[in-house]
């Protein structure tokens, strides 16, 4: 588990100004304590698609936006993400938690879009969005690390200047709850 | 004096009661021309059948089209960079059929409090650029209505020439955020090329450059 302290200290080290959210059961601590503190601007959006054009409008204008939502809402951002965020080369930090993550990684389970079938998305005890979460990115062509306890908070930074550096979305799966 | 044309939309059976109705509309002529002569330092976002009409009013540093890109998300990046942008006012042209995608979009427009947006839903009531299919609710949805409901401190719908004419001045300068639905005629633009034969830079060059040189001009400014 990460301590949301650590991740809003870091999002502050990197001069992040707004953060764009639909809220989950993962990120509550967090963005409570965003809400909280006030230094990073809070927007709350209907649908996950929304978040990255108006971050990509965010960083067109000068701030810096990270986008902070779960695997299911990744799921629906395809042509959003595609469209905005990616074709306009946006350096853009995505924060998405990775629900589902546990059930897969007791199962010690390593998912590929070759094994992604239907028997495997309606197995009981999986978590379908999570069987999809890691083949959905490596077929955006999306980079991702992540962020299981307060250990891997530095990954933040690291996917921030990634992200900087070949001008496109850069995400983090945060596999547990924030604290 | 509202003007009398009449038509039907497309794709729309004659037998159809709503195909009888006569409905006043604007030329993309009648609708461009003043804003373009009324628009100073405004960011104006377009989309779809609208990207080529304004460019033929309008070839400015901070004139950005939304094409190429994502159906449904002009409006929403249009409020990032209200957000981002709150000195200077941020004028979004939409379509009616990239409005129904993202209606969401108009209750996080509120929620995030951009004073400094005005979005227009040009209505033609059909899916101009892929051959005028019409709209799920063509002719009979109320863009201002659904805005109004949504928190939008002002909507106003035009059909009539003098009217919008008339009362654009003060909807650039109301509070936001101002939505604004003008009805137009039906057009047979078809999508952007982003070719060389595109008539201003910023609709030949990629979708990623053409982002970069907004930015750039915004810092300069």
């Amino acid at each position: 588990m990460a301590q949301a302290r650590l991740i809003l200290d870091e999002l502050k080290k990197l001069g992040v100004t707004h953060v764009l959210t639909v809220p989950d059961n993962s990120s509550k601590a967090l963005l409570n304590l965003l809400w909280a503190d006030g230094g990073i601007q809070v927007v709350l959006v209907t649908r996950e698609g929304e978040a990255f054009a108006i971050a990509a409008g965010l960083w067109t204008g000068g701030k810096v936006p990270v986008v902070l939502i779960q695997n299911t809402g990744l799921l629906e951002t395809g042509d959003a993400l595609r469209g905005t965020a990616m074709r306009m080369r946006v350096p853009l930090l995505c924060l998405i938690t990775y629900r589902g993550y546990a059930k897969l990684a007791v199962r010690g389970l390593k998912v590929t879009p070759e094994t992604v079938d239907a028997e495997l998305l309606s197995k009981a005890g999986l978590d379908s969005v999570a069987v999809l979460t890691e083949p959905t990115l490596k077929a955006w062509g999306v980079p991702y690390d992540f962020l299981h306890a307060d250990a891997d908070v530095l990954r933040i930074a690291e996917a921030f200047r990634k992200a900087q550096n070949l001008e496109q979305p850069v995400a983090v799966l945060i596999t547990r709850d924030t604290t | 004096m509202p003007r009398d044309k009449s038509f039907w939309v497309p794709g729309i059976p004659s037998s159809s009661k709503r195909s009888h109705q006569e409905v006043t509309f604007l030329t993309k002529r009648e609708l461009l021309e003043p804003l373009a002569r009324l628009r100073t330092d405004q960011v104006v976002i377009t989309t779809m059948g609208i990207v080529r009409p304004w460019a033929r009013f309008s070839n400015h540093p901070l004139d950005f089209a939304s094409a190429d890109s994502a159906m449904g998300h002009a409006a929403d990046f249009a409020l990032g960079l209200a957000l981002a942008q709150p000195q200077r006012r941020v004028i979004c042209l939409n379509g009616d059929g990239s409005m129904l995608m993202t209606l969401g979009t108009l209750v996080t427009i509120v929620n995030a409090g951009a004073r400094n947006l005005i979005l227009f839903v040009v209505q033609n009531d059909s899916y101009e650029i892929t051959g005028n299919q019409p709209i799920p609710g063509a002719r009979s949805v109320d863009f201002s209505g659904l805005a109004k409901s949504a928190g939008f401190r002002r909507a106003e719908t035009f059909d009539d020439r003098q009217e919008y004419e008339r009362t654009l001045p003060e909807i650039l300068h109301h509070p936001g955020p101002v939505f604004v639905t003008v009805k137009v005629e039906p057009g047979d633009e078809e999508p952007l090329s982003r070719r060389p034969e595109e008539s201003a830079l910023y609709l030949r060059c990629s979708l990623a450059e053409s982002a970069r040189g907004l930015r750039r001009a915004l810092g300069e400014r």
